[in-house]
């Protein structure tokens, strides 16, 4: 009969499970996770304008950037346009959805 | 800037851009979220898939608080450690939360004496591959019962003591071992039974 801790220790390597091993989650999973954290940043107050995002360096899709390049105020330009979106549905039920157009946030979780 | 096609999810991100991309994310830049809601879930899911299987069903509930928890604890991140050493941290926490709740709502019995086990070292098969072996294991554990497997997995590997396994989870160190031994026996005979 084994010793306890060589009995512990050879559990521990059966069921140690590979960690190395790396998987990218399912792109659906991210589309539907940036949804809920979006819902939740906008219960603290309004996004921030399309104005900073494309000042801080970030591209916009064409419809944000139509948004954007629109004479109105910053409140007009903070609300969250995906959600109006078929591409935001696409993807958030099929993994890599049918949406090519570029700067979209759902196509990037294809990647 | 660096844009958002310069994030590669699997690795860590440079300091510089981290900071950039907390401070972003804490102004509600859209986008910025994007990226932080891509690296952050590519940085746990495999941890967090692993320690649910086989209830895959629960990888969604459990990664969406693991999210909500980073945004709102997203102020007090001080960059001591790593972006995807902080999310990791909080991925582990919000298991641990669920193996506990788990567990303390398990009914387990102290009766019984703790016989001696046989070896596990028979179990090894000698000509499964690591690969294999692995996907072996994660088949027997999804056999037994819910109970069994967090158990064995929070033992051996998380590498939890069955000291803490029983105060995180409101049972003695007497029950735990009793739960313990009872997992390690059904995984035993579900191995077996495949073998054979």
């Amino acid at each position: 009969m084994p010793s306890p801790d060589k009995t512990e220790r050879q559990w521990q390597t059966l069921l140690a499970g590979d960690e190395e091993s790396w998987e990218s989650a399912p792109s659906s999973l991210k589309a539907r996770l940036y949804s809920a954290l979006i819902r939740s940043q906008q219960e603290t107050g309004p996004l921030a304008s399309l104005d900073v995002s494309v000042a801080d360096g970030h591209d916009v899709c064409v419809f944000e950037k139509l948004v954007q390049i629109a004479p109105v105020g910053d409140a007009a330009k903070s609300p969250f346009f995906c959600t109006a979106c078929h591409a935001r549905i696409l993807a958030e039920h099929f993994d890599n959805p049918p949406i090519f157009w570029a700067h979209c946030p759902y196509v990037q979780f294809k990647a | 800037m660096e844009t958002e096609s310069a994030i590669k999810t699997t690795e860590t991100l440079p300091s510089h851009q981290e900071r950039q991309l907390v401070e972003q994310v804490l102004s509600k830049d859209r986008k910025a979220t994007a990226e932080f809601v891509a690296f952050c879930t590519d940085s746990v899911y495999s941890f967090v898939r692993k320690r649910l299987l086989p209830r895959v069903e629960l990888v969604e509930d459990v990664m969406q608080e693991i999210l909500l928890a980073a945004w709102q604890s997203l102020p007090k991140f001080r960059r001591d450690a790593s972006l995807r050493s902080w999310i990791l941290a909080i991925a582990r926490h919000k298991v641990d939360d669920y193996y506990r709740r788990r567990l303390r709502e398990t009914d387990i019995t102290e009766e019984g004496e703790l016989s001696a086990e046989p070896a596990i070292e028979p179990l090894l098969d000698r000509h499964l591959d690591a690969a294999a072996e692995q996907d072996r294991v994660e088949r027997t554990l999804a056999l037994l019962p819910e109970a069994y497997t967090l158990a064995l997995i929070w033992r051996y590997r998380d590498e939890k003591s069955v000291r803490e396994m029983a105060q995180l989870s409101g049972k003695t160190e007497k029950a735990m071992e009793r739960l313990l031994a009872r997992a390690r026996e059904s995984f035993r005979k579900e191995w077996t039974l495949a073998q054979s």
